[in-house]
């Protein structure tokens, strides 16, 4: 989605407060998966958090720090996972319910298509071109 | 009869005394929220419906059309820090909200 999106969106990754630290509330699959961290203290902790987040992930597009007072998260209710598109005029367009069982990709995707129809015809000319029916949209 | 009837009485008032509580606690900021949580036995959540609560108390103001509160927030390479309203009039911006645990 990202790849298809880039050119014409901004993707941001927003760093929020830690949903399962090992102080607060520590889960058994991260325990098998060695993600064990406690919940950051101060800025700097959670910019080393963050910095294992995105390189152990592979998160490619650019991540933003939310601040210690948790700011941007109480703004969009961001904890403890959230997808929101904002449209070109700055208006909120798409907000997913709370994750993790609201963290649904696919109604990104839709809601991007909607805000961004010039990317539909790229991919349709790609299937197209695929099936040997080149078409010149 | 009746000794069925009260039991059946006790057990829903507690159902419901269980849920309440627990909207309370997913109303609570996030740490608050999991050192409840934390200390919760598993049984308990299991008897909830863990969902449809989470939904509706992590729900927030915030709704499509509304303006998107403005924010700016320094990158991960503290090089640089990015304004929302930055991209307004330029292009859509996709946020994606998370942590690593």
């Amino acid at each position: 989605m990202f790849d298809g999106y880039n050119s014409k969106v901004a993707f941001y990754a927003v760093y929020i407060q830690e949903a399962h630290p090992s102080d607060i509330w520590q889960m058994r699959s991260n325990i098998r998966e060695g993600v064990i961290f406690r919940n950051p203290r101060s800025d700097g902790e959670r910019f080393q958090v963050a910095e294992s987040c995105v390189r152990t992930l592979g998160i490619r597009f650019p991540a933003l720090i939310d601040g210690m007072d948790n700011t941007v998260e109480r703004l969009y209710t961001g904890w403890p996972d959230r997808l929101v598109l904002i449209g070109q005029d700055g208006r909120v367009v798409y907000k997913s319910r709370p994750g993790p069982f609201g963290f649904e990709p696919a109604e990104l995707e839709a809601a991007l298509m909607k805000v961004v129809p010039q990317v539909v015809p790229q991919v349709a000319h790609q299937v197209s071109a695929a099936s040997g029916k080149v078409t010149d949209q | 009869m009746r000794k069925i009837l009260w039991v059946l009485l006790i057990l829903a008032a507690s159902h419901l005394t269980l849920c309440a509580g627990f909207y309370w606690a997913m109303l609570q900021p996030p740490d608050t929220f999991g050192r409840i949580i934390a200390k919760t036995p598993v049984p308990f959540m299991m008897v909830l419906p863990f969902e449809t609560m989470w939904t509706s108390a992590r729900a927030g103001r915030l709704q499509a059309g509304d303006a998107a509160p403005d924010f700016r927030l320094p990158t991960l390479d503290h090089k640089s820090a990015v304004q929302l309203s930055s991209f307004r009039g330029v292009r859509p911006v996709v946020l994606v909200f998370g942590s690593y645990t």
